[in-house]
């Protein structure tokens, strides 16, 4: 007698998610009503809306940015992960603790990589980016209610990623595409042929994404953007955002078109607030221009975009998470398969791109495949953007050949500060493993990287100098994965915080890596084999490459990351 | 008859190996199932079958030849697949995460469930891997806390491994909403609302959480000391929720060292699936209480002329008991009887009621049996009353529930059965919940109707009070009290505008459609809109919902039946499913969902002044005579008086001899203050109960009964499931089942009876009720039998009634047209509140025995009259605040709750509650057909009592 509703094989149940809208905007109205979130508020929204107070608790509790206390008149938030700790957070943090421990105006408060690793140690002050060194300033201004302007960050030059000349009119592609002059096969196919991969980390083809989504039934399916790197050392996407959203657009307004979407969205980090004003002058721009509405240029097709900005927590980078936090729920990591291609955005196929591979279609497009492969060097293809921070004297985003080597970059990027020798690198941020002043010449390409026993990543090279405890760096990676770990599994929810409690521990009492025990080993790989999302598996992973590192090389072994098999 | 089935489906099928074990399945089948199915068992904590997987506790991974192990209760098989479960890797694995969740526990010797039921499945697993707490080398964690708030479940955030089973068990099950995840990493904790207090959150205690729960981290706390044991050392009795008419089936877990129930578990029936609420899972301790009456009692001589016995039931203002709470006063009362044996008792009762028959006649004879008891014991009463005294007064409190229903759906479809039962809200693509505070009465049963919401079933819940239930609707109608019928007839206004009706069904199956609809036409959303309160759009948005829908479904509670117009109301109801053909297919029909565990199984064993067992008028020729001709006596040709009636003949001198088995009219009828008299009225009063209750304090003699866990027999649900309650315990004292009372005092009236066990008494009513043919305590199973049921052996029964004929004569559905017509005493100045009674989710009638048990009256100690927060902020009245109700009746005090469920203007007070009897205020108007009671609906005013606890400043003023 039983009438179940069919599931989508694969898909988990529905405790704790709920039908109807986000509650997510509601939320966000009343701390920007109140300043926080009162609990009466929050029982008469409850009882407006009819949903439970659990699923309201299950939103405030899991993202950052969600007070549940009265705010003090200053905030002012601290980094303590892996670059800013390079350049000494930890001093200025309890430097800071001690001239605001008792401050009744000013909360101090630690928290992960805020993505201004080129500005390191990085703080914000009300949630406006600077480096700490102007911290103390910005504190007594916003005493007084007053605060400077955060702005993005540009260069001067275009990037040799970007087809349009300063002062030349661009989208020349979408336009040819709503044209008609473009067809999607065509789209795909130059795609394909360039072979340009995701450069979200998982390096996934990306015509073959496209063509997977555009071949799923028709209406509704969904774009997203994936603006959310928040890896420690990884923060190329925000200055592409801040320098070229044109081409994220128009990469994303291409992938909507080929695909059959009608509406798309940025999910961009809340510490990106510079870079989201970029991104909502540029809407404008676009909507001036006719290119967002329900008839583009008379094509006949509804474009839309909004953004989306992040409730916090680097757990949303992860393309299941983040579809979870949009649809209003905790940002737990989906089991998968279904993957988003499929199963996506409220259960609909859903193209996701991060914001370099949407910034590359525009010039592949318009330039061709062959072209864009002959930009790399050493057998690989395209152009690549870095992060580069660290001990370097001028860390910054470069985009450059792809293939380049990371002595290539520390070159580029003045070399490591005070003339020092390499102690190691972390070639694609955090949750790469760590490579030796041996393996500063190999190619920072997928292929290569792999077999080398690390992993491209989210593109951010980080440079730690000669003398660094490495074992204590990837101990301090381990804490940003142990935070930033949304809880759902066992795994990467005990495991991770169990090791850092070892790892700690030895590390205080002045011990180093031929101390660790046996067992961080056998978590490595409970946390790389069982855990349900790229955070868990990777986690320890860092730390078991230190190891390695000293016993002669890191451990080269097959990365989570770089399997091409892990989404669609 | 209809049984649904649903119609096989092609489903493809995919290939794989399991352990190179080669397995075809359907698609989208779990490996975890598949697995399961092919004899393999993976390990896992998170998944239980009754729950949609999560894969979270990662202990199922599975080698599918990635990069990375699958979780493999959820994840879905695939062609080709070449699943391992079982290699040393994966075993590796598995033991290193038990290690972590085990770290983190309470010392096994502490643990919660190790040391109480010992079935801590995370124990079985470190028992499996050879782990030890001591022995690991992971650090162990700060401690995460306990929280001990709840009088009944405890929580150990220590032992939970957030396996997220609790939350799909308080969601998906019983669509309670209250526990979720809170926090992030490895500070996540499961968390009641917004982090509060088990205690103070919006838990109800269903207890299914801690059914869920695999370790130690939700258990039942001991309830009166009785230690929590394995099952293998105690006694499983199988057998029957006591309180509502949902009839769960449960397992009592005895102690019989102790001779006390330790703990009780949902058991699988194909109605209420394991499901308990907080009355069936924790509420029987009742039963052993010291209160229990033990001995017959006889009333001392000194204590006539007979009136009530104790200042709060003699309703003395002056010695008004200083604290709110409590029971019958025994210290106050017991001195007024002596104890006495059986026999002198038995003859006592015989001889006095012998005498006022001699005297006065059948007619001056009355008795009141109870929807408590069993089926045996309701049909052997409405035996002794009419067979042994020769007069139909024989009633019971279906008369204060579903009296009105019942007469409309005699009138209107030949039945007053339920058409389809709760679970087959399941096929309905709409259904209404028409006045029904279902998740407080029917807790179990409103978990369906929650769960198949969520499967697309559109609900539509219409009452003036939002109930919880509301909060789970498509579409909430908050009508204006009293407007049902012009709701009701609005909808099926725009129903036959829009030709949205069934014509066919109509033609073939109705009669008296025209009349209706000639009626209807005056009813137009408009127009229903100023009667009721509800916009037209709306009305028009539920007539088309209604009218649309392939399967339509209503179920109602008591805001439809308790109503000087209960009948009418239901008349609507039913004319609302016949004209849209919404009955006799699956998910279709009408569902009154009755109160008490036997409601329907007393009605269908004739414990009503119209019908003999099954329905059988006494005014009927043809079954006067199949009666008489089975009992052996000529029986009275005329109808009995019903409760209300009885009351009424009793104050002037009519019905002068009453035996009251298992009723508690006192508290339970409307109009206390002229029960009173009427009880004191009487000539001879013989109570039989568990309890000194507020009715036997004008008792002439008191006969100590036993509870349905004392007994052996049949219990016939809201479903018309017959199901066996087996016995439980000895009863306490000289307590005796009532069915050998009866049996006695009718051997002593001249009305020989010599049953040896119940199950003779069931055959005897089995061979006089058609309805019940076929049933027998050899075939109803350990989860009972729905009725009719053409074969017991192999069927569980009819689901659905009326496939092809009503139960009338003419096997039409009788229409008949009804005129809203407003209430009875509508608000004035002086009274401008109209007041709602009815009743709380951890309280049973008239709390005689939900206010003996320790977790009931732990959550609901005292009575509150809830209204609305504008209307007490006007009045000045706080939350908590004593105020005074008053109504042309009666006064009451209490303190006041203050509920957004309550709109201005109107008010709600529970009837269980004898310091703040709501029925002092209630009005004695009765419904002309089903002679039920308006309990829905009298004006009172409310007034600040002055102070905060008036109680405490009343006595303040006496010792001054």
């Amino acid at each position: 007698m039983e009438v179940v509703q069919p599931r989508y094989p694969g898909t988990e149940a529905r405790a704790g998610k709920f039908p109807g809208p986000s509650l997510i905007p509601a939320l966000n109205a009343i701390q920007r009503r109140c300043g926080w979130l009162p609990r009466d508020e929050l029982v008469t929204l409850s009882r407006e809306v009819r949903r439970p107070l659990y699923e309201i608790e299950g939103l405030i509790s899991f993202y950052p940015h969600f007070r549940t206390t009265e705010p003090k008149t200053v905030e002012v938030a601290v980094c303590h992960d892996l670059t800013c700790w390079l350049h000494g957070s930890d001093e200025r943090i309890a430097e800071a603790k001690a001239r605001y421990g008792d401050d009744v105006e000013v909360e101090l408060v630690e928290v992960s990589c805020l993505g201004r690793c080129d500005i390191a140690p990085a703080a914000a002050v009300d949630e406006r980016p600077l480096a700490f060194a102007d911290a103390d300033e910005a504190v007594e201004a916003a005493r007084g209610g007053t605060h400077g302007d955060a702005h993005a960050k540009r260069g001067e030059e275009p990037r040799p990623n970007d087809p349009y000349a300063a002062g030349e009119e661009r989208y020349r592609v979408l336009r040819r595409a709503l044209a008609g002059d473009l067809g999607a096969d065509a789209m795909v196919a130059t795609l394909k042929e360039s072979e340009l991969r995701g450069m979200g980390g998982a390096g996934f083809p990306t015509g073959q994404k496209w063509e997977i989504v555009a071949a799923q039934e028709p209406t509704p399916k969904y774009t997203v953007c994936n603006a959310d790197e928040s890896e420690p050392g990884t923060f190329k996407d925000r200055q592409i955002l801040a320098e070229q959203p044109h081409l994220v657009f128009e990469g994303m307004l291409l992938g909507m078109l080929v695909t059959g979407c009608e509406e798309g969205w940025v999910f961009i980090r809340h510490e990106y607030g510079p870079e989201e004003d970029v991104l909502r002058a540029e809407i404008e721009a676009l909507r001036s221009e006719g290119l967002l509405g329900d008839d583009v240029l008379g094509s006949g097709r509804r474009l839309q975009v909004e953004i989306f900005t992040s409730p916090g927590g680097y757990i949303l980078g992860e393309e299941s998470a983040l579809l979870e936090c949009m649809e209003g729920h905790r940002g737990e990591p989906r089991n998968k398969p279904p993957f988003p291609g499929l199963y996506g955005l409220w259960g609909k196929p859903t193209l996701m791109n991060s914001v370099e591979t949407f910034a590359d279609v525009p010039i592949i497009l318009e330039r061709g495949a062959e072209w864009w492969k002959e930009q790399g060097v050493n057998g690989a293809t395209g152009l690549k953007f870095f992060a580069v921070s660290g001990h370097v004297e001028r860390p910054d985003v470069y985009c450059v050949r792809a293939g380049s080597t990371a002595r290539d970059l520390i070159e580029l990027a003045g070399g490591v500060t005070g003339g020092r020798e390499v102690g190691a690198i972390q070639p694609g941020g955090a949750s790469s493993n760590f490579l030796g002043p041996g393996q500063l010449d190999v190619p920072l390409d997928w292929k290569p990287l792999q077999e080398a026993g690390s992993m491209l990543g989210s593109g951010a090279l980080i440079v730690m100098a000669e003398g660094t405890d490495l074992l204590a760096a990837g101990t301090n990676v381990l804490r940003f994965f142990r935070d930033e770990s949304c809880g759902k599994c066992v795994p990467c929810r005990v495991g991770s915080a169990k090791a850092h409690a070892m790892l700690s521990e030895l590390l205080g009492q002045g011990k180093g890596v031929e101390d660790v025990a046996g067992e961080i080993a056998q978590l490595e790989e409970t946390l790389r084999k069982t855990s349900i999302c790229g955070l868990g598996q990777v986690a320890l992973g860092p730390v078991l490459s230190v190891i390695g590192m000293d016993r002669g090389g890191a451990a080269a072994r097959e990365h989570p990351k770089d399997r091409e098999d892990t989404e669609t | 008859v209809a049984i649904s089935t649903p119609a096989p489906t092609e489903t493809r099928t995919v290939s794989l190996t399991i352990d190179g074990l080669q397995v075809t399945v359907p698609e989208g089948t779990t490996i975890w199932q598949a697995a399961k199915d092919a004899g393999i068992e993976i390990p896992v904590l998170c998944h239980d079958e009754r729950y949609d997987p999560v894969g979270v506790c990662r202990l199922c991974v599975v080698d599918v030849g990635a990069r990375v192990y699958a979780a493999s209760c959820v994840r879905p098989c695939e062609d080709g697949m070449e699943v391992r479960t079982d290699t040393p890797e994966l075993e590796r694995n598995r033991a290193q995460l038990t290690e972590l969740l085990l770290v983190d526990q309470p010392p096994t010797a502490e643990d919660p469930k190790e040391t109480t039921t010992a079935d801590n499945e995370l124990h079985v697993l470190v028992r499996r891997y050879g782990l030890d707490q001591d022995a690991s080398a992971l650090p162990r964690g700060q401690g995460r806390g306990e929280d001990r708030s709840n009088p009944v479940i405890a929580v150990d955030h220590d032992a939970c491994i957030l396996c997220d089973r609790c939350v799909r068990a308080c969601d998906d099950i019983q669509g309670n909403d209250v526990i979720g995840r809170s926090g992030k990493g490895y500070a996540t904790l499961i968390a009641f609302d917004l982090n509060d207090p088990m205690g103070e959150s919006s838990c109800v205690t269903c207890g299914e959480c801690v059914a869920a729960c695999p370790t130690g981290a939700l258990t039942n706390k001991p309830i009166n000391d009785v230690p929590i044991r394995p099952r293998e050392e105690l006694r499983q009795v199988e057998s029957v929720c006591p309180y509502c008419g949902v009839g769960c089936a449960l397992t009592f877990n005895v102690d019989d060292e102790r001779g006390a129930i330790a703990y009780a578990d949902g058991r699988e029936q194909p109605g209420s699936q394991r499901r308990l609420c907080v009355k069936g899972r924790y509420g029987w301790d009742y039963t052993f209480s010291k209160q229990r009456l033990t001995t017959p009692l006889i009333r001392r001589e000194s204590s006539y002329p007979k009136g009530p016995l104790s200042s709060d039931v003699r309703g003395d203002e002056r010695r008004r008991r200083r604290k709110p709470g409590g029971l019958v006063d025994y210290d106050e009362v017991m001195p007024h009887f002596r104890e006495a044996t059986w026999e002198e008792a038995l003859d006592l009762v015989a001889s006095r009621l012998k005498a006022i028959h001699e005297e006065s006649g059948p007619k001056a004879i009355a008795g009141f049996g109870s929807a408590k008891c069993t089926n045996e014991e309701a049909y052997l009463f409405q035996k002794l009353i009419r067979a042994g005294f020769g007069t139909n007064n024989v009633d019971h409190c279906t008369r204060l529930c579903h009296a009105s229903s019942v007469a409309a759906l005699f009138e209107g479809v030949g039945s007053g059965a339920v058409s389809t039962t709760y679970g087959d809200v399941v096929n309905a693509d709409v259904a209404i919940l028409a006045g029904t505070n279902t998740t407080a009465n029917h807790p179990v049963a409103s978990s369906f109707f929650k769960q198949a919401r969520r499967r697309g079933t559109k609900l539509i819940v219409v009452d003036p009070r939002r109930e919880r239930i509301a909060d789970h609707a498509d579409i909430y109608c908050a009508i204006k009290p009293g407007t049902d019928v012009a709701f009701y007839n609005g909808v099926m206004h725009e129903v036959i505008r829009l030709g949205l009706v069934d014509r066919e069904f109509i033609a073939d199956r109705t009669s008296n459609y025209d009349a209706l609809a000639k009626l209807l036409e005056d009813y137009t959303p408009e127009r229903t809109e100023q009667i009721t309160g509800i916009d037209a759009d709306t009305i028009r948005l539920v007539a088309r919902l209604w009218g649309e829908a392939g399967a339509g479904v209503i179920y109602w509670g008591m805001g439809i039946s308790q109503h000087t117009t209960g009948t009418d109301n239901a008349r609507c109801l039913i004319a609302m499913c016949a004209i849209t053909g919404h009955v006799g297919r699956p998910g279709t029909g009408l569902h009154p969902l009755r109160g008490q565990n036997n409601v329907q199984g007393a009605s269908d064993a004739g414990l009503i002044p119209m019908f003999y067992p099954d329905y059988q008028p006494v005014d009927a020729e043809s079954a006067r005579n199949r009666f008489e001709a089975a009992w052996g006596r000529e029986l009275d040709p005329e109808r009995g008086l019903t409760v209300t009636e009885i009351v009424a003949s009793a104050l002037h001198g009519g019905v002068r001899g009453m035996y009251m088995m298992g009723e508690n009219p006192f508290l339970s009828d409307p109009n206390i203050n002229k029960v009173r008299k009427a009880l004191s009225a009487l000539d001879f009063l013989v109570v039989q109960d568990i309890f000194l209750t507020e009715t036997a304090e004008f008792a002439d003699v008191v006969l100590p009964a036993t509870s349905a866990l004392e007994k052996d027999g049949t219990y016939t649900n809201t479903d018309r499931r017959v199901q066996i309650g087996h016995k439980v315990l000895d009863p306490p004292g000289q307590a005796r089942p009532d069915w050998q009372i009866v049996q006695d005092i009718a051997n002593r009236v001249g009305l020989p009876m010599d049953y040896a066990d119940p199950s003779e008494i069931f055959d005897e009513l089995v061979s006089l009720m058609p309805n019940y043919t076929g049933l027998g305590y050899d075939n109803l199973g350990p989860s009972g039998k729905l009725y009719p049921n053409p074969d017991p052996e192999h069927s569980d029964g009819t689901v659905v009634l009326f496939d092809e004929n009503f139960g009338t004569d003419d096997g039409l559905a009788h229409l008949v047209p009804a005129e809203w017509m407003p209430a009875k005493e509508l608000p004035s100045d002086e009274y401008p509140f109209i007041l709602n009674t009815g009743r709380l989710l951890e309280h049973w009638h008239t709390g005689s025995m939900t206010r003996r048990s320790f977790a009931l009256d732990s959550i609901q100690p005292e009575a509150h009259v809830f209204m609305n927060p504008d209307d007490a902020r006007a009045m000045g009245v706080a939350d908590g605040d004593f105020v005074r109700v008053s109504s042309r009746r009666g006064t009451i005090e209490l303190r006041a709750r203050l509920s957004h469920r309550d709109t201005p203007g109107t008010c709600f007070i529970p009837f269980h509650f004898r310091e703040a009897a709501a029925n002092l205020l209630t009005i004695d108007e009765i419904d002309p057909f089903g002679k039920i009671p308006e309990f829905k609906f009298c004006a009172v005013k409310i007034e600040r009592a002055g102070g905060t606890a008036a109680h405490e400043a009343q006595s303040a003023r006496e010792g001054a």
